[in-house]
């Protein structure tokens, strides 16, 4: 028994050696104020925001053994503001308006998100061959749903979503680095309750430590298969805020990809409540009026 | 029948098949789905090949007129494909020969510019030519037939909370989508059995809408300057059918015809509700014989109050939609099969209505939905002044079901969806599978097989054991 008790602290003793250099380094920060850093970042890309973004969506093959489009990608372009609501500006208004193809111009969406897992997000959609708004029910995130595609790319609402970490468990598998850039290796795995409504078991997330930027994400399946793989790239400070304008989702069971670009994006404006509300989607004139006078902020 | 199927089924695969290898990448190596990627392997990715995207990164300011414009052309051919006979009486049946019913070239033009703060011009029109062997162009003695039609044309000005809009425009209540009972105040031109986009089948009017735009619940109301009926079906068309007299429009001499109505909406939490009062002309007129029995028929309007009221309520991934109306003086036989009259004496009575349009839209996932709406109607006092002997077109609880289901694949290029529709009393039943396929940000092509059955108590028994089969080809930009 003694033998047993001494074997065990010198494991002890030799594991906390070995993780000396991790746990020094992640003192600083432990793995959940990563994640929240990380979150915050991503959050403010979309507090009091205006974005225009164009999502590609195409079939991957390989090229000079890299992965590439196999045929020319679908491309839809979107205007999209948000605003931060709630206690510490964690639930979201955001208004996404499609510019692009001409069969879906003016085909917009309204959209509440709300940090508190108890409540439904909300969604309406306005298309002009419907003539009214119409809420929709499916894709929200925080019921027992099914995560919902953003606009038909492989990007779902999961996969944009911020909070919830007391959902998960979160471990710092190794400090690295991941195109050239030292990195956090934190994997998050869902409690009971979020693993019901999460498309994955596991993520990995490669978190920049300087710029708190997730420039690869891993994603599994129940059966600790990867799935789907992001990657981000093009990292630049936009209004004060590191994001990863080149953001490329790839599905690795149907060999789809969608890459998200973001062609402007423009913080720290002031968003009238109004905008934010159906009249968005209905009235046109209003909308673009509403438009204007953000953009005249940006100028 | 077989070889219509086939030849048709050939021209959409060589057609895909080309435009897949126009579309198609050199020198890529397409991967099987669901391969096996190791899960240590660091693949690299091509992202040079979204960077165009960053290139034209200055195109917001490179805005052109040109922009204010979305055309859709589209090409269509549908055709009953069954050779058969309807028989509508002992001794006497109907051949119904497999036909070209559509060949016809049709564009889409809108028109949206916000061209000052707070205005906005919006503007819509179709052009269709019919081509050899649509029914249009045999009913013009087999020459190529040119339509064109206005559609939306108004002009809107918002200001503070408020909203005004003049001009063409349709107006659309009820949360029920597809027949609901409360969406009454557009008329509607449905000419095929075709589904076609329902912006074609509703027809715009001359309107002044107001809209109020409060902090907690919104107000919209409509002026219809100049009410518009229904119009009877095109000579040619399936429904057309050769009436006794000649349908004209309604002759308005100097009388002044004015629709108005209200509605009031508001949002809680995870739904929506409305009520609406309104004051409407039927969409469908009244045609009676000639009181000489020479000439023209003789058009009537009928002019009756709405009351309504709709709700939806969404739990998770279901959606509840709910719609109610009560309509005072409606003629308790107004001939209500869309698009077409009919010159049957009908009861000279004005009842009560009361209807409901119900349903439910179902997420099973992100990409398979389904849904069930019902209609139904009912005439309050319904034998009340009937003399002995007559009786009601529509007596008892009528109305119609629809059951839908859709599957999207392949991030939404493919939608795969199925419809049945009938009426309450079992007498007709329309099934439908069509698949829509979006080939790229431009063209898109779609294909439908409708097939009806009928009972000699419906007005579709004219059309039972019909097939139809129809193809489009969409171009937009």
């Amino acid at each position: 028994m003694e033998t047993q008790k001494f074997r065990n602290k010198l494991i002890t003793l030799f594991a906390a050696l070995i993780l000396l250099p991790l746990s020094a380094a992640a003192a600083e920060l432990s793995p959940r104020e990563i994640m929240e850093k990380f979150e915050d970042n991503q959050r403010a890309t979309s507090n009091s925001a205006l974005s225009r973004m164009q999502i590609s969506t195409c079939k991957f093959g390989v090229r000079e053994g890299k992965i590439t489009c196999a045929e020319r990608p679908r491309v839809k372009s979107l205007e999209s503001v948000g605003k931060g609501y709630g206690p510490d500006l964690k639930d979201t208004k955001s208004v996404a308006i499609l510019l692009e193809p001409a069969a879906e111009r003016g085909i917009g969406m309204l959209s509440f998100s709300y940090d508190d897992g108890a409540r439904d997000n909300e969604s309406w959609l306005y298309l002009s061959a419907l003539g009214r708004v119409k809420r929709i029910a499916s894709g929200s995130s925080d019921d027992e749903t099914e995560p919902g595609s953003l606009f038909g790319s492989e990007f779902t609402t999961e996969d944009q979503d911020t909070g919830k970490l007391d959902e998960y468990t979160i471990n710092v598998l190794e400090e690295t680095t991941e195109s050239g850039r030292d990195v956090w290796k934190i994997e998050m795995i869902p409690n009971e309750e979020r693993a019901r409504k999460s498309r994955y078991s596991r993520t990995v997330n490669y978190i920049d430590k300087e710029r708190f930027v997730a420039l690869k994400v891993e994603m599994y399946d129940q059966y600790g298969k990867e799935i789907k793989r992001m990657l981000g790239s093009r990292v630049e400070l936009m209004n004060d805020i590191w994001i990863a304008r080149s953001t490329t989702i790839m599905n690795l069971v149907t060999n789809r990809l969608s890459n998200m670009a973001f062609l402007e994006m423009h913080t720290g404006i002031e968003v009238d409540d109004e905008f934010l509300t159906q009249r968005t989607l209905t009235d046109a004139a209003f909308r673009e009026t509403e438009l204007e006078k953000l953009r005249a902020q940006i100028d | 029948m077989r070889k219509t199927s086939i030849v048709i089924g050939f021209a959409a695969s060589a057609l895909l098949a080309a435009f897949n290898t126009a579309l198609a990448q050199d020198d890529v190596l397409v991967l099987d789905d669901d391969v096996q990627f190791d899960a240590d392997a660091d693949f690299g990715f091509d992202d040079d090949f979204f960077s165009a995207a960053f290139d034209e990164d200055s195109s917001a300011s490179n805005s052109s007129w040109l922009d204010d414009f979305t055309i859709k052309i589209s090409q269509q051919f549908s055709g009953q494909i069954n050779n058969h006979s309807v028989d509508l009486a002992p001794g006497f049946s109907l051949p119904r020969k497999a036909e070209l019913e559509t060949n016809r070239l049709g564009a889409n033009i809108r028109y949206q510019n916000a061209f000052a703060p707070g205005w906005l011009l919006q503007a819509s029109a179709q052009v269709r030519i019919y081509l050899n062997d649509d029914y249009q162009y045999r009913a013009e003695g087999g020459s190529i037939d040119i339509e064109s039609r206005g559609n939306e044309f108004f002009l809107q000005r918002s200001f503070d909370q408020h909203s005004l809009k003049l001009g063409r425009q349709t107006v659309v209540w009820g949360e029920t989508s597809g027949n609901s009972v409360l969406d009454v105040i557009n008329t509607t031109e449905f000419r095929d059995f075709n589904i076609i986009d329902i912006e074609d089948a509703r027809l715009n009017q001359w309107m002044l809408v107001w809209d109020y735009f409060g902090e907690d619940s919104n107000f919209s109301s409509f002026v219809n300057l100049y009410p518009e009926f229904n119009p009877p079906a095109v000579r040619g068309s399936p429904f057309f059918f050769e009436p006794e007299f000649n349908l004209t429009d309604y002759d308005r001499d100097s009388s002044l015809l004015l629709e108005a109505g209200t509605q009031w909406r508001k949002s809680f939490r995870g739904s929506d509700i409305s009520i609406m009062a309104a004051y409407l002309y039927e969409n469908q007129l009244r045609f009676e014989d000639p009181v000489t029995l020479v000439g023209d028929a003789v058009a009537e309007t009928n002019d009756f109050f709405l009351l309504g009221f709709s709700a939806n309520r969404a739990i998770g991934k279901l959606l509840l939609n709910f719609d109610l109306a009560y309509s005072h003086d409606v003629l308790a036989d107004s001939f209500s099969f869309p698009g077409t009259a009919s010159l049957a004496k009908p009861v000279n009575l004005k009842k009560d209505q009361i209807g409901t349009s119900m349903g439910f839209e179902y997420a099973i996932s992100n990409e398979q939905s389904v849904s069930l709406g019902i209609q139904a109607q009912k005439l309050l006092d319904e034998d009340e002044g009937l003399l002995p002997g007559q009786s009601l077109i529509n007596d008892g609880v009528f109305g119609s079901w629809l059951v839908r289901y859709s599957n999207t694949l392949m991030n939404s290029d493919l939608v795969i969806s199925s419809t049945l529709q009938g009426d309450l009393a079992a007498n007709s039943l329309l099934a439908l599978v069509g698949a829509d396929y979006t080939l790229n940000d431009n063209w898109a092509i779609s294909g439908q097989i409708i097939n009806i059955s009928s009972n000699d108590e419906s007005p579709l028994l004219f059309f039972a054991e019909d097939v139809r089969l129809s193809a489009t080809l969409t171009y937009s930009f």
